[in-house]
């Protein structure tokens, strides 16, 4: 079952994950001004969310992750000798 | 960049069919990616040239696409059957289940001679295309997979279908297929 942690820290309140999610799984909690979790069991780990949320404030567990076939494995070797 | 590049000889004679690939994963891989860029390059200069033509042009060579995939199923009227079949013939690179809001009952909505199904595509290699070269979901080449899915769906059912788009992300896309009953 999918679980969605969000940094209460990291969160700056700007409410674009509220908007963006098309299944209302968010809301703000107006008296913090943090998002909050309000429908789990709606979410489908189309991780839209996490594209838009500037403070990358969430995560998700226990998800079906896509294949990552658009990684080229010579760039990030590359990036690895450097960083 | 220093590349080594292997020069492989042999016989070929013109009725062998090779068992052997003569490649390994990296070749693959390598094939993968110039595929990518091509077909990423394709697309974006598609829309520059005929505009908004371009979704059309693309829908209508993945419906031939899944035209000719969806003869190699068995033809049947049950819906869900027909999406395992389909899931099937689209193979791993488009892994799609059945999706519904926890309020609904049923996957399917009935309504007049219309039944709609929403999908939830979780791997798609046109995502892994768009990824690859930077270009926005939602356009022509996410066409080919509607025509796709649209194409196998009428081979398959022998009826008439739609398929939009309800929403985008990285990880998932969410579509609504819409069955028309009585026939093309
Ligand atoms: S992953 Fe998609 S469905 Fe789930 S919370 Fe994020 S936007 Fe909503
Ligand atoms: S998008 Fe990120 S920062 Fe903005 S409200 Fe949502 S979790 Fe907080």
């Amino acid at each position: 079952m999918v679980e969605i942690l969000i940094d209460e820290d990291a969160c700056v309140g700007c409410g674009s994950c509220v908007d963006d999610c098309p299944n209302d799984v968010y809301k703000m909690n107006e008296e913090k001004w943090k998002t909050e979790v309000v429908n789990l069991e709606d979410c489908m780990a189309c991780l839209s969310c996490h594209e838009i949320c500037p403070a990358q404030a969430m995560e998700h567990r226990d998800i079906h992750v896509a294949k990552r076939l658009y990684i080229d494995r010579k760039v990030t070797d590359v990036l690895e000798k450097i960083i | 960049m220093n590349m080594e590049i292997e020069d492989i000889r042999g016989t070929f004679k013109p009725e062998t069919i090779p068992k052997e690939t003569t490649g390994d994963i990296n070749d693959y891989e390598e094939a993968l990616h110039v595929l990518m860029k091509f077909v990423g390059y394709m697309s974006s200069s598609l829309e520059q040239v005929s505009g908004r033509g371009a979704n059309a042009i693309v829908y209508q060579a993945g419906k031939r696409m899944g035209h000719d995939a969806g003869k190699m199923v068995e033809k049947t009227d049950d819906l869900e059957k027909a999406m395992n079949e389909l899931s099937e013939i689209l193979g791993i690179e488009f892994v799609f289940e059945m999706w519904k809001p926890s309020g609904q009952e049923d996957y399917t909505i009935e309504k007049g001679d219309e039944t709609i199904v929403k999908l939830l595509f979780m791997d798609c290699v046109v995502r892994q295309t768009l990824r690859r070269t930077g270009l926005p979901q939602k356009g022509p080449l996410c066409y080919l997979l509607y025509g796709y899915m649209v194409g196998a769906v009428e081979e398959v059912m022998s009826i008439k279908g739609k398929l939009d788009i309800d929403h985008v992300g990285s990880n998932a896309c969410l579509k609504t297929l819409t069955i028309k009953w009585g026939g093309k």
